[in-house]
């Protein structure tokens, strides 16, 4: 299977060991967040408490932060690194200590954010909203996080950039520019929550400052929030559209589309953040509709890269002999982990993304908002969709790293792991999403509400999702077996890193894709349009500042 | 002559590798999925506000 001379292009090994550090931390923080999120659950059932004075809403800012910040920001970094390494030849000795430079400040401001978390300095939740306060430390540390992930960042894009000095006039790389897109969405967007951070929660958190405008700090972190989970799913993407393809034997269905989604995931996912706010008084119900109105032209690139999956499935397919409607189906590689682990996730997607769209829609959003079918939405959708596709990805990304190999036991124990991921989250964020129906809010220990009669209908689905965080928490386990076994177990050898090609090579892209000014500009001018106004206003009519309040329990 | 010819069964073989038929099923099967869903929640907006 692999004989082509593309499958002994190789990561670099120097910077072969900069992604395996990130991966180090990534998989620790999916260890410990793991055990938070069984906990949770356990909590939730109204069967099992928690020992020792730990405090619910403690675990569950360890789980938000350790998942959705420190898993999916070092993992993307991590592959990211060794994609466009791969695939422009390697980074320069600059860009590398530049990225290991930014994976150190990443980790220190971790650990500094991690120890106030742990001495119950810091249950404010993953998304710390004002005006819960913690300790200073805390946000120093975040502001570290983002900063180093800047750094981190821009290894990526010197090599981008040197890549095109030296080939002028030709397109990039698909996945160096994908890599690119999402690293460049992701700066623009933190500029929000670094502004909140350093302007806002650090001075009013050292005690320079009384009060917070409790508006404007949610404003800012939602300008980031949305963008954020693209940051988590464009990754993914990269692997559907450019190396899914080569794994199955198959052809990138068009290399231009691929392209054009990238710019219009960066272009749409920004200026947007106000549909997380829907409901929140002080912001013009206009600015709402119209951020809602740019919410949904994120349907069409999805829609974009539905179809084109669907397309180059049906190719392969088609190419080996099948027929039908469906034949096609039949003919994939179910036997290879690492088709059919990402494919769960892709699965995954189709209610995710449904569930995306009603949450999106204004009148919607009044029936699910702060209901425990948010948390079943984004355990599709982060928790699914992109962390199996990031398991499948480390099947044959950390022996390619390691100089190792996955074995064939490895793979089928790899299989397991995905089908196991699939019936816990099925349970567990299908009882959410009912739970959510029926009014149940997210971010609660459990509780009888006072003998509430509502509350009791929804303790059969809290035993529900126990069930599913359980078996989740098998995966968990499982995901982490095979990690070790391949950064230190597996047999040496070569693991391809496979890069698919495009069905027709003759076709270029257009370079017109590659002109960031152009395209910085026009998300600029979005962002600008969809934001001015209604800051101003915010920032021109707002209340009283809002002192701090520390509503949890300490040690 | 003319008559077996007319009595053969063979029907034009259309080109079956390029087709992309099952594609065109899959998304209009994504399309009523997502519309279903919505509107299932909606009714559960209008008969609750
Ligand atoms: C063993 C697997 C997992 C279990 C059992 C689990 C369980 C839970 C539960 C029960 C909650 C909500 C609790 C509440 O609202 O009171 C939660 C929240 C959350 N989970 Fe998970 N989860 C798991 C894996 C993941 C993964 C892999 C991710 C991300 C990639 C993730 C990200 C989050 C986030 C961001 C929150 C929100 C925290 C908040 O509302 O502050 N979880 N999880
Ligand atoms: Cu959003």
């Amino acid at each position: 299977m692999v004989t082509s001379t593309a499958a002994k292009v190789k990561v670099d090994p120097r910077d072969a060991k900069l992604s395996m550090a990130h991966f180090f931390v990534a998989f620790s923080a999916l260890a410990l967040g793991g055990l938070m999120g069984l906990l949770q659950t356990l909590v939730r059932s109204g069967k099992w408490e928690l020992p020792w004075g730990i405090d619910y809403y403690q675990i569950l800012t360890v789980h938000g932060v350790l998942m959705g910040l420190v898993l999916t920001t070092f993992f993307i970094m991590g592959f990211q690194y060794a994609a466009v390494s791969r695939t422009t030849g390697g980074h320069s000795n600059a860009a590398r200590r530049t990225g290991w430079i930014g994976f150190w400040v990443m980790l220190v401001g971790t650990l500094m954010a991690a120890t106030m978390v742990l001495l119950k300095e810091a249950s404010v939740l993953y998304t710390f909203y004002a005006p819960l306060k913690a300790h200073w430390i805390f946000y120093l540390g975040l502001t570290f996080v983002i900063v180093g992930s800047w750094i981190d960042g821009a290894a990526q894009i010197m090599t981008y950039a040197r890549w095109r000095r030296n080939n002028p006039g030709k397109p990039s790389p698909l996945l160096s520019f994908m890599a690119v897109i999402n690293t460049v969405m992701w700066i623009i967007a933190t500029l929000g929550v670094a502004a909140t951070v350093l302007f806002q929660l650090l001075p009013w958190s050292l005690g320079l400052v009384p009060t917070v405008n409790v508006l404007v700090s949610r404003t800012l972190f939602w300008y980031f929030g949305h963008p954020l989970v693209y940051f988590w799913l464009l990754p993914a993407y990269m692997c559907w559209y450019a190396i899914i393809p080569k794994i199955i034997g198959g052809k990138i269905f068009s290399d231009s589309l691929a392209r054009l989604s990238f710019i219009l995931f960066l272009l749409f996912s920004i200026p947007v953040g106000f549909h997380h706010q829907l409901t929140e008084p002080g912001i013009d119900p206009a600015w709402k509709f119209f951020q809602v109105i740019l919410t949904f032209m994120v349907v069409i690139p999805s829609l974009m890269t539905a179809f084109s999956l669907f397309a180059t499935f049906e190719r392969y397919g088609r190419s080996k002999g099948a027929r039908g409607l469906f034949g096609w189906f039949k003919v994939l590689p179910w036997g290879d982990a690492r088709f059919i682990v990402p494919f769960i996730g892709m699965a995954a997607f189709i209610p995710a993304g449904a569930g995306g769209i009603i949450n999106a829609s204004n009148q919607m959003d009044q029936v699910v908002h702060n209901t425990i079918w948010i948390t079943g939405h984004f355990h599709l959708t982060a928790a699914t969709s992109v962390v199996l596709t990031f398991f499948g990805i480390s099947y044959w990304l950390v022996p390619h790293l390691t100089g190792r190999k996955l074995t064939k036991a490895m793979n089928k124990l790899a299989i397991i792991q995905g089908w196991v991921w699939f019936i816990g989250m099925a349970f567990m964020s299908g009882a959410m999403h009912f739970q959510g129906l029926l009014g149940g809010p997210r971010r609660s220990a459990f509780s009888t509400y006072g003998g509430s009669e509502q509350a009791a209908e929804w303790i059969p689905y809290q035993i529900a999702q126990a069930v599913g965080g359980t078996i989740l928490f098998l995966g968990i386990i499982l995901v982490l077996i095979i990690f070790v076994n391949l950064a230190f177990f597996a047999p040496k050898g070569e693991e391809e890193f496979p890069v698919a090609e495009a069905e027709n090579l003759e076709e270029k892209a257009p370079m017109v894709f590659e002109n960031w000014k152009l395209w910085l500009g026009i998300a600029a001018a979005l962002i600008l349009f969809a934001y001015t106004i209604p800051f101003i206003d915010i920032i021109q009519n707002a209340p009283p500042g809002s002192k701090g309040f520390q509503t949890w329990s300490k040690w | 002559m003319a008559k077996t010819e007319l009595n053969t069964k063979q029907k034009t073989e259309i080109d079956d590798r390029s087709s992309l038929k099952g594609t065109l099923a899959s998304v209009f099967f994504l399309g009523i999925f997502i519309i279903v869903t919505w509107v299932s929640v909606y009714y559960l907006f209008v008969d609750r506000f």
